[in-house]
């Protein structure tokens, strides 16, 4: 019998379908070549799978990087030959539960031809089949989880582990209850600011105790930077005040140590606090709500983060990788429906702010050039917002002078525009080539109820269907467009309105808030995933002491039941007992404890 | 049954703070072991001094608190507490002693300490009353606090506060360190064999603002040695004093260079007291390693400014001598003074005054320490009497009421 026949038979007494699978798929997503060392190694697309020259060592090289504690099972993405998966075997105890994600029977046909299998084997389960039987296979496996990947191997298979890593997350949020303590870091101006107000809000309604370190407040002295003339004084000023928000973060973080840190785009956070952070074990994550392209500061904080969230897939993620990021998730903008919302407008507003056409924005490049072309059509235009100087062919339909609009302005006009325009920004002429994140305004007006015409971004189809967003694929199209459009007001109505359930299903930032922290949960098994889960809830606390440390468990239900509890909350609960409480060798153990903790985050 | 009751008897001392401090706990150490020359008597301390702990007479078991352990452990549990780790803790102390002391005298007012003796004695005597959570003071702890708010004309000596709080009188003889024979590393197996003065020098301090600037050290050094009656000094303090030490040797003429050890960030703790042993002379401002010196038999000469005053952490004992500055950082040094202290300390009842510093003088008697002023008046009556006798009847009431 050779090595083909005795694995698949092997397998096939504790998984009979995945080998008649393997069977079925004939192989051949790899091209089995012999190593220097004799073994077998593969190949695929032209890379190798394994290494050419001894892959064992290489196997044991990549499972000795790998941590585990006791109590997780281990996902491993990446199939190969396997050698990664016998070698992580060997450095397990035998307890510890191993899950190999299968997403293509060939690869694991292939493995099996190329050498017999030991009985590490009979350790491993196999989570195969479509994306939501993999995602069930795993979930049931048991918690923690811990994923690993293979990298070489799970190439292969990019988007299908991303999907698996979707439902998983999914699966994390829907059983999330447990309430972190989270620290939100702001901006001090910019287009970040409200985006961070936003998800203070959804992460707050999600039942987590947040706290947002809110820059804003330091806007005016930072503003009085930008009056100086001499540009070395100024920038070398502006990098100093920075360095001090940092110092200033750090400070309000010692204070009142959360479990985790997350910075929106722009906050003044420098890479040597961020390591300092990291050493001190704080878990920190980044939502880059901005175009990589245009601001690139994060290859200098790319390492510094632990979480890295962006509005844009590849190439922008490879290039976070490259710069020496450890984990760096897509998390698209979203909408606030409390705010983005249809409104009833009365008469006077409708006249104000409603129009034929309208567009809400600073005057980039690209709006200059494409705008003039509305001007003078049969319908009305009004043109919102700042940074409009200089563009005397707008002048007519700019509206209050080029004055910012705020938020509130904005939802008026949104609601009271049949069509309203939404072109992202771009340096350049005509529409961004590369255009591939949605902006925050889409979401929003779609959330409003209210029509839009946007830009073709390579990224919209994920978001939106074609029945929900009318897109735009040329600067040329868009009087012919919005001549079209305007002839519909029945299927504007349809659409803006799909468009909006759309949104509250699963475009909020509750929803992009829910997959930040699941990513990070599901990533961090040891750490965020078990308060996420209410494992630091009172009662579960409460029935683990109860038999080693009954003192403990009795001072735990004092607690409601579901509210989480650490060792501040416990000291001080004991000291609460007043002078003369009786303390017992578990109470002095944890204010002792306690004691140390309150200098551990010495940050500053 | 005997054995039963005699550890039922048995006692700790518990010192969690530095250096100097469990060397001035040592008065004390002595007391209580001579009130009850037959209870055992241990001692609790930071790990890194352990071995300055074992040279204590007459000392018990030596138990190390791991800091640096409970630090890691509190790093563990924040933000992800597990009831189950609080075995790994429980196994510790359990490893520290298998059962409780029947009495934990207490020298810090620090809340680790006081938990400590709670965790590992059934009775605390120290500066909490009544137990971790019930803040009253005793009198002798009210009494340090006053001091350290407010100083004034307290005389009494930090160390014999210590005995105050642990219910004894200061030793009728300043006492000493016990130091077995210890082998130097080196050329510093020749310190103190060779005939004429031999003075350590403590070239760092603690903090930044208590050291002595470089330049001032190659000037003190330069005019010792420039005296014809033969004389060595050695350089001591820790790695991190290493800078300073290279600095020094830098700055001084090669001619005397010959006559200059540098034991910097070379010695173990017994090793720096062997050393210390060896010398006639402890000079600098850290205390620390001035508070050793006088402990194992050398004098000691202090300069004290920024928050180091005399009467509180002099040298303990006899003989010893301390300048003290009227500002927090001096700008003269009394150089050739102090210099002058050594070579002729027989007639430096003579000395004339110096700017800015004061010199004192320590002697001994049934209350502890005290240092009396060379060339002037103690502004200051000495009260310690007094103060005993006041504090010891309020600690008796306060007995007589519990």
């Amino acid at each position: 019998m050779n090595s083909f026949e005795i694995n698949v038979s092997r397998l096939a007494q504790r998984d009979p379908a995945l080998a008649a699978a393997i069977r079925q798929s004939g192989g051949g997503a790899l091209e089995i070549l012999p190593a220097r060392t004799g073994l077998m190694s593969a190949r695929a697309n032209g890379r190798w799978i394994h290494s050419a020259y001894d892959p064992i060592k290489e196997a044991q090289a990549w499972a000795e990087g790998q941590t585990h504690q006791e109590g997780e099972t281990i996902i491993v993405f990446g199939v190969g030959l396997l050698y990664h998966v016998e070698a992580l075997c060997a450095r397990l105890s035998r307890t510890a539960p191993v899950v190999v994600v299968v997403p293509d029977p060939s690869v694991l046909a292939d493995a099996a031809a190329a050498r017999t299998w030991g009985d590490w084997m009979d350790r491993v389960s196999w989570a195969w089949g479509t994306t939501e039987a993999i995602g069930e296979r795993i979930a049931d496996a048991g918690h923690p989880l811990r994923l690993v990947t293979y990298a070489p191997a799970a190439s292969l298979h990019v988007d299908s582990h991303r999907a698996i890593e979707t439902v998983l997350q999914r699966k994390t949020a829907t059983q999330a209850g447990g309430q972190l303590r989270i620290a939100v870091v702001g901006p001090i101006y910019g287009g970040s600011l409200p985006i961070t107000r936003y998800a203070v809000s959804a992460l707050e309604s999600l039942g987590h105790h947040v706290r947002w370190l809110d820059h804003s407040v330091h806007a005016t002295s930072y503003h009085q930077l930008e009056l100086l003339q001499n540009a070395q004084h100024r920038l070398a000023l502006q990098s100093k005040y920075a360095e001090m928000l940092s110092r200033v973060t750090m400070a309000q973080l010692a204070e009142d140590p959360p479990d985790l840190v997350l910075s929106l785009a722009q906050s003044p956070l420098i890479l040597p606090a961020l390591e300092h952070l990291r050493r001190k074990r704080f878990l920190t994550a980044m939502w880059f709500v901005e175009n990589y392209r245009h601001l690139t500061y994060w290859q200098q904080l790319a390492a510094g983060y632990d979480f890295w969230f962006v509005i844009q897939q590849e190439p922008c993620i490879a290039a976070l990788k490259r710069a020496g990021a450890k984990d760096v998730g897509y998390l698209p903008m979203a909408a606030d429906p409390s705010l983005h919302r249809p409104l009833e407008l009365t008469k006077e507003e409708r006249e104000t702010y409603g129009s034929d056409v309208s567009f809400v924005g600073a005057g980039y490049a690209n709006r200059r050039e494409i705008f003039p072309r509305l001007v003078g059509q049969d319908w009305t235009f009004k043109l919102w917002g700042n940074e409009w100087d200089g563009a005397t062919s707008l002048s007519s339909v700019l509206q209050r002078n080029g004055a910012r609009v705020d938020t509130d302005t904005c939802q008026k006009i949104f609601n009271a525009s049949a069509v309203n325009l939404n072109l992202h920004s771009w340096a350049g002429t005509g529409l961004d080539p590369d255009g591939d994140f949605v902006n925050p305004r889409t979401f929003e007006l779609a959330a409003c109820g209210a029509f839009q015409l946007a830009d073709r971004r390579s990224l919209m189809p994920d978001l939106f269907a074609e029945n929900e967003i009318a897109t735009l694929s040329s600067p040329e199209a868009l009087p012919g467009e919005i001549t079209r459009w305007l002839r519909e007001p029945e299927q504007r109505a349809a659409m803006a309105a799909q468009a909006r359930q759309r949104v509250l299903a699963e475009h909020t930032y509750v929803h992009r808030m829910k997959d930040l922290l699941s990513r990070i949960g599901l990533a961090s098994p040891d750490r965020i995933g078990p308060i996420l889960r209410g494992d630091r809830q009172a009662e579960t606390l409460a029935v683990a002491a109860a038999d080693s440390f009954p003192s403990l468990a009795s001072t735990l239900r004092t607690f409601p039941s579901t509210q989480r509890v650490e060792l501040k909350q416990l000291a001080t609960q004991i000291r609460s007992r007043g002078p003369m409480g009786i303390l017992s060798r578990e109470d002095l153990m944890l204010l002792m404890l306690d004691e140390y903790r309150s200098e551990t985050k010495d940050l500053v | 049954m005997q054995h039963d009751d005699e550890a039922g008897e048995r006692r700790l001392l518990i010192q969690l703070a530095r250096l100097g401090d469990l060397v001035q706990s040592l008065p004390a150490f002595a007391s209580l072991t001579a009130r009850d020359p037959h209870r055992s008597l241990d001692l609790l301390c930071p790990a890194p001094l352990a071995d300055v702990a074992r040279l204590f007479p007459e000392v018990g078991r030596v138990l190390q608190w791991n800091g640096t352990q409970w630090h890691r452990w509190a790093e563990s549990f924040v933000g992800e507490f597990q009831s189950s780790w609080l075995r790994e803790v429980d196994q510790y102390l359990a490893g520290l002693t298998t059962e409780s002391y029947k009495m934990a005298y207490v020298l810090n007012h620090h809340p680790r300490a006081i938990l400590a003796a709670t965790l590992l004695a059934t009775e605390v005597q120290g500066p909490y009353l009544r137990g971790p959570l019930h803040e009253e003071l005793s009198p002798w702890a009210l009494y340090l606090r006053q001091v350290a708010q407010t100083r004034g004309s307290n005389r009494i000596h930090l160390s014999d506060t210590f005995c105050g709080l642990c219910g004894v009188t200061p030793p009728s003889v300043a006492p000493r360190l016990l130091l077995p024979s210890i082998d130097l590393p080196g050329d510093l197996a020749e310190v103190g064999i060779s005939a004429g003065q031999w003075i350590a020098v403590v070239v760092g301090a603690g903090d930044a603002d208590r050291s002595i600037p470089v330049a001032v050290w190659i000037e003190w050094i330069s005019t010792m040695l420039a005296q014809d009656s033969p004389c060595a000094v050695v350089l001591i303090g820790t790695e991190r004093d290493q800078p300073t030490a290279l600095a020094i040797q830098d700055g001084l003429s090669p001619i005397i260079a010959g006559r200059l050890w540098d034991a910097t960030g070379r010695t173990t703790l017994p090793q720096l007291a062997t050393i210390l042993k060896r010398c006639h002379w402890a000079v600098g401002a850290d205390t620390g390693p001035l508070h050793l010196a006088a402990a194992v038999g050398a004098s000691a000469m202090g300069f004290y400014f920024s928050r180091a005053r005399v009467h509180e952490t002099g040298p303990y004992g006899q003989g010893h001598w301390v300048w003290q500055a009227d500002c927090a950082q001096p700008e003269t040094w009394p150089i050739q003074a102090s210099v002058k202290v050594i070579r002729e300390s027989a007639t430096v009842l003579e000395h004339e005054p110096v700017e800015g510093w004061s010199l004192w003088q320590s002697h001994h008697d049934e209350w502890g320490a005290i240092f009396r002023s060379v060339g002037g008046r103690d502004p200051q009556d000495d009260q310690r009497a007094v103060v005993w006798h006041q504090l010891t009847e309020q600690h008796l009431s306060l007995q007589g009421m519990r």
